[in-house]
């Protein structure tokens, strides 16, 4: 009886305290990412490097076209720039005057994030290290996850991908996590494996996970560096550094920067779910 | 406007909702009083008494299936008579997530000395596959799915090695946890259910991570 | 009814029913099976003592995706390789790796590699394949290889010398000759180090630096710092947006052909309104500076002077600058000509040192060498040729006529991995190690400015017990062919060894497990400085538009498919194309206003026909694309070349006539094509159909001055 009221109890105490100062005081780690628009070229390695890593299937160009592939990250390409276009219009209708923008895209991992509540069988959930965790034997396919993300970074195995391997190209998979099977969500983890490695790592040399000690894989590939990772309740990482001097902050929906021209934003922040992608305007000479 | 019949009793509704919600009430305070007494009150693994010093010992148990194997090995000769500690073999499982099968340059290490390849058939076969280079195929006993992550060091850590009441020496009662006594069996055997839920009562007497992603990879 | 069914029997029938299902047998796949005696385990023999099942093991190699020669670490646990990333010690690469090394994996791990020596089609074993091969060879037997350095190399010209003095044609597609040819005539030194990371101004006429241009991820790397604060301006001009363009500041379309007038033009302005010098050029340079006036320039390209003198600004206020330009010698040479009006020789171009043991350096292939191939073959100077890392029955322009070419020469010997274009039309296949298997040395292609030269080794056994790997290959044919100083060696292993111990002076294990651990070995260099300019002879080409009803093709690289090596990975063609977002299928580039000339819209199928062939293909309309220009990337197309390639999208390649640079003798990659409407319409597949953001804030942009207001948040 004491412990139904009092988790009631402890759970509100824990969301409002969670609230202030967007603080997120029981984590362990909070993982979060920054990407420099300006040094992404675009060239797609981190997307490559996340197949490699992940296990993800190919699905070829009909499931492709029909919005079945399995990209946990995926650079988007927009050739508009409407903030550009304020200072001088040199984006005229005929000639393509500016080259194009990158954007890469992948699971956001929302503090807030709207996939996980309504998961039926509570198969995706938050960590104590903040990233949003899928359990993929969990998983009965419902789909109402990947229903509620607005970033549609969720991706649904339609299909048993057994024949995107033809042997001997399965003996590539990485054992250090699951090959999903048909009817099961996925999506980025972060490299939660490498998180893993990581912990186990500095466990056996009897000492603490620091900075750099875990890299994801698009992180580490990265030819220009711009994909940075980190946690960022440790006060020394080169992530926490990064949101502090773009003025970011966790828990709010509308950023009240001192310096608002810092380049420092997350995407749909508006929504109010909280994201751990960092990204770094773009920049161009005019 | 109709004939005369008989004015029927309006349903009664609010009473319906509130006698549906004390109902619903008890239920749930009902339920939580049930999980409460199965939960805070003695478990039941602590029957056996202490084996790994300042640890709740599982006493789920387990009937396996007799497993053929390539190569007829006794853990009983080996580990029980010869007392020969299960980290010698085993040695993976204090730095890796598996334990492993020992390698054969470890059985030739003593083989190619004692109870050689003349004396005994099964370690001429042993032989005759290290000399031809062929390794041995395993069938696997203690098997976890693909989508579980464990690690045999973690455990070993906890257990065995920063626990300062425990000797190496008898590393064989940690290992007996989740495999058994090994020292009654030949080649292995399944001792314990090693399902999610033996697991999962152990971290709860002991302290382990309740995180699913610390062991759903 | 007979039996009415109560609810609580029904109940207990499902309870009943479900757990016997769940006790009775579980049909589960064997990945998620807990049952005893389901899996197996396969325990090690012997393995070293830092082999731990579970932990993976980490080996230092080389990428061999392209010929850049970043080093790699490869990972790989019980034995099987499963991820790479880039070596943190070698300076070309410096920790990272482009998407195609990563799918270096599917490379090796590839179901349709060959597993056995064949002979018209038909397996057989080696000795067979050896005893036939010295049985029809006739005459001196040539090579044709792609760009190839270090040891290898070095045995290669042992062979071709010891067996009749025949030639070598290193063959690539994608290569810098037109700049290295400039470099050359006015430095004397034809692969100069490049600092990008120096400059703050980077223009590029035609070439793809970031994208496939002599070693992307060592420039990419480069960029990145380039962009960092101050930070650095990028200007692209070039006929179709390439990965460089999409990253520019300004980007500026050139009809294909005049980059060179436009370079020509920027130095005009230079001269006449910011007085900046011409008198140290080469001879002829000034000549051709003052011939180009704005108007001229733009009747060639439709580049207008606003455009020049907004180019020439950017240049003058962000300085040190850095030229480059390739496609042809004359675009590589107006580049070097601004490189040295602006001062940048010294400052962000800087001399390359001498590989002091020079016969490991890097033999550059070009597409000159094909055509002399060719040349070759079809005047039966060629009676054997062996034939590895090169694929010219697909890249090959179709004027060349190569097919005809290569069925004069009598005996034609394939050492691929894959079966192909090229291995369909040899007589015999023999079959090769993937870089994950086999041992070599490579020069990074930028020059081993600092000596580093990058060693390859096994990460894993051999996937297919027989293939070979090049080294060895060689090294069996140089023995046989009887060439002294060889017999010692067992292997390739065997030489390699000891010619590396030689560079490093020691003959011990341990000096020997740093170099692999090291995953390069330092060779000592000599320094040089840039030798005065010669006299520059060129001949700017009058590009005019195009006649009605006709279009200037180009045929664009892209990082990724490459040159169409890399077709039959499917991560590869998967990866949606930088610029189209396009994935497994070919698509023609056009600018809208031509499309609507033509009455196309987006997914119409077109043919391209040419004077050597015709191609059929969708049209993917954008503005990054000159108006006289439809722009097809080369990579697909391919007849044969496994299951994830054949019959996917079309070759652009065959369309070209085979027209060379005047100087270089590369061929030039555009010509004149009629685009035609079929009539058919199919949506293209990309990543996404949309390229505006409608208002949301997705991919926002500041200008650099709000960046430079408020430096230090770089």
């Amino acid at each position: 009886m004491p412990s139904l009221l009092g988790n009631i109890f402890k759970g509100w105490a824990d969301y409002s305290k969670g609230n202030e100062e967007g603080g997120h005081h029981d984590y362990e780690h909070m993982y979060a990412l920054a990407i420099d628009l300006d040094l992404c070229t675009g060239c797609n390695a981190c997307s490559t490097a996340c197949y490699a890593e992940n296990n993800l299937a190919t699905v070829g160009e009909d499931k492709f076209g029909a919005r079945q592939a399995m990209h946990w990250l995926r650079v988007e390409r927009y050739f508009d720039e409407p903030d550009m276009d304020k200072i001088e219009e040199t984006n005229d209708t005929d000639t393509q005057s500016r080259g194009a923008s990158f954007l890469p895209m992948m699971c956001q991992h929302c503090n807030a994030a709207p996939c996980e509540p309504v998961c039926p069988v509570g198969a995706t959930y938050h960590t104590v290290d903040g990233l949003n965790a899928q359990v993929y034997n969990r998983c009965i396919g419902s789909r109402y996850c990947a229903n509620n993300c607005p970033f549609r970074v969720r991706y649904f195995n339609f299909y048993d991908n057994a024949d995107s391997w033809p042997a001997p190209m399965d003996q590539q998979l990485n054992p250090d996590l699951s090959v999903r099977s048909k009817g099961v969500m996925e999506k980025c983890s972060m490299c939660l494996q490498r998180t893993r490695a990581a912990r186990d790592t500095a466990k056996r040399e009897g000492r603490e996970l620091q900075d750099g000690d875990i890299q994801t894989a698009c992180q580490q590939t990265c030819p220009t560096s711009a994909i940075m990772f980190g946690d960022l309740l440790d006060e020394t990482s080169a992530i926490s550094k990064i949101w502090k001097r773009h003025q970011v902050k966790l828990g709010v929906y509308k950023q009240d920067k001192e310096n608002p021209e810092l380049r420092g934003y997350r995407i749909f922040e508006e929504l109010n779910v909280d994201t751990k992608v960092l990204y770094l305007e773009r920049v161009r000479e005019v | 406007m109709s004939p005369d019949r008989p004015k029927r009793r309006p349903f009664p509704w609010i009473r319906s909702i509130m006698a549906a919600g004390v109902v619903g009430a008890l239920i749930v305070l009902g339920g939580q009083l049930l999980e409460q007494e199965r939960v805070g009150g003695e478990s039941p693994v602590t029957e056996a008494g202490p084996r790994v010093p300042g640890a709740v010992f599982p006493t789920d148990t387990f009937v396996g299936k007799d497993v053929p194997q390539p190569i007829n090995y006794s853990h009983k000769l080996h580990a029980g008579d010869l007392g020969i500690n299960c980290l010698y073999c085993h040695t993976y499982a204090r730095r890796s997530k598996v334990a492993g099968i020992p390698p054969t340059s470890k059985c030739m290490g003593c083989h190619t000395i004692v109870a050689t390849a003349d004396e005994k058939p099964e370690i001429e076969k042993l032989t005759l596959m290290w000399e031809s280079g062929q390794s041995p195929a395993w069938n696997k006993v203690n098997d976890m799915p693909d989508f579980v992550h464990f690690s045999h060091e973690r455990h070993l850590q906890k257990f065995l090695f920063d626990n300062p009441d425990m000797n190496i020496e008898d590393s064989r009662e940690v290992c007996a946890m989740c495999h058994g006594d090994m020292v009654e069996v030949g080649v292995a055997k399944k001792m314990r259910p090693l399902t999610m839920g033996f697991c999962n009562t152990c971290h709860e007497n002991n302290d382990g991570p309740a995180d699913c992603t610390r062991c759903h990879k | 009814m007979a039996t009415k069914i109560d609810r609580r029997s029904f109940l207990k029938v499902l309870g009943l029913g479900g757990a016997g299902a769940a006790l009775a047998g579980c049909d589960m796949p064997s990945y998620a099976t807990m049952e005893e005696g389901e899996e197996q385990v396969f325990s090690y023999l012997a393995p070293e003592e830092y082999v731990v099942p579970g932990i993976g093991v980490w080996y230092a190699s080389t990428c061999l995706q392209c010929s850049a020669g970043c080093g790699v670490h490869g990972r790989v646990r019980e034995g099987r390789a499963l991820k790479l990333e880039g070596n943190p010690d070698t300076a070309v690469n410096k920790g990272k790796l482009c998407q195609m090394g990563q799918a270096a994996l599917q490379t090796h791990y590839n179901p349709d590699r060959i597993t056995s020596p064949r002979i018209g089609g038909k397996n057989v074993t080696w000795p067979e394949a050896l005893a036939f091969i010295k049985e029809k060879v006739t005459g001196a037997p040539v090579w044709m290889t792609g760009s190839i350095s270090g040891h290898q190399a070095v045995l290669l010209d042992a062979h071709l010398n010891a067996s009749g003095g025949g030639a070598h044609y290193a063959v690539e597609t994608i290569n810098a000759q037109a700049w290295q040819a400039a470099c050359a005539d006015t430095l004397g030194d034809a692969q100069p180090n490049l600092h990008i990371d120096k400059a703050l101004c980077v223009l590029s006429f035609g070439a793809d630096v970031l994208g496939t241009w002599v070693s992307p991820v060592k420039f990419m790397a480069d960029y990145g710092k380039f962009r960092a604060a101050p930070r650095g301006v990028l200007t692209v001009v070039e006929p179709a947006m390439t990965l460089s363009g999409a990253n520019a500041d300004h980007w500026v379309a050139a009809r294909p052909g005049s980059e060179a007038a436009v370079a020509l033009g920027v130095a005009q302005v230079l001269a006449s309104e910011y007085s900046v010098s011409t008198s140290a050029l080469p001879s002829g340079a000034a000549d051709a500076i003052v011939a180009m006036t704005p108007e001229r320039v733009n009747a060639l390209s439709g580049v207008d002077a606003k455009t020049l003198s907004k180019i020439a600004e950017t240049l003058m206020s962000n300085s040190p600058s850095l030229v480059i330009g390739d496609g042809s010698y004359e675009t590589a040479a107006a580049a070097m000509i601004l490189n040295l009006m602006l001062g940048n020789v010294g400052a962000t171009i800087t001399p390359s040192a001498e590989l002091v043991p020079a016969d490991l350096g890097v033999r550059s292939g070009s597409t000159k060498a094909l055509a002399d191939f060719a040349a070759d073959a079809q005047a039966g100077r060629i009676g054997t040729a062996f034939i590895t890392g090169t694929n010219p029955a697909f890249t090959a322009p179709g004027g060349l006529k190569i097919e005809d070419a290569l069925s004069k020469i009598g005996l034609k010997v394939a050492v691929a991995m894959f079966e192909d274009e090229t291995t369909q039309l040899c007589d015999v296949v023999l079959p090769l190690a993937s870089s994950l298997e086999d041992w070599g040395s490579h020069v990074p292609a930028t020059g081993a400015g600092r000596g580093e030269i990058h060693v390859q080794q096994p990460l894993m056994e051999k996937l297919h017990p027989e293939v070979l790997g090049l080294g060895d290959i060689l090294l069996g044919l140089t023995q046989d062919a009887g060439a002294d100083g060889l017999e010692d060696f067992e292997d390739y292993y065997g030489y390699l060894r000891t010619a590396i111990s030689a560079m490093i002076g020691a003959d011990f294990e341990p000096e020997w497990q740093a170099v692999l651990q090291a995953g390069k070995v330092q060779a000592p260099t000599a320094d040089r400085s840039f030798t005065a300019n010669g006299a520059l002879n060129f001949n700017v080409p009058e590009t005019k538009a195009p006649p009605a009803g006709r279009l200037s093709l180009i045929t664009t690289a892209r990082q990724g498919l490459f040159d169409g090596r890399h077709a039959n990975l499917p991560w590869l063609q998967e990866a949606p194309d930088q610029i189209s977002k396009a994935v497994w299928d070919s698509w023609a580039e056009i600018h809208p206003t031509t499309a609507a000339g033509l009455g196309l819209k987006d997914g119409d199928y077109v043919t391209i026909t040419s004077d050597s062939g015709a191609i059929t293909t969708r049209v993917f309309l954008y503005k990054g694309v000159h108006p006289d220009a439809i722009a097809v990337p080369m990579g697909r197309g391919h007849t044969h070349y496994g299951r994830y390639a054949t019959g996917i999208g079309v070759n652009p390649l065959n369309l070209l006539d085979g027209t060379a640079d005047g100087r270089t003798g590369e061929f030039l990659n555009t010509t004149s094509v009629r685009v035609q409407a079929t009539g058919d319409n199919r949506h293209l597949v990309r990543l996404m159909d949309v390229d505006q953001q409608y208002g949301r804030k997705l991919a926002a942009t500041i200008s650099a001055d709000q960046l430079r207001r408020n430096q230090g948040g770089a």
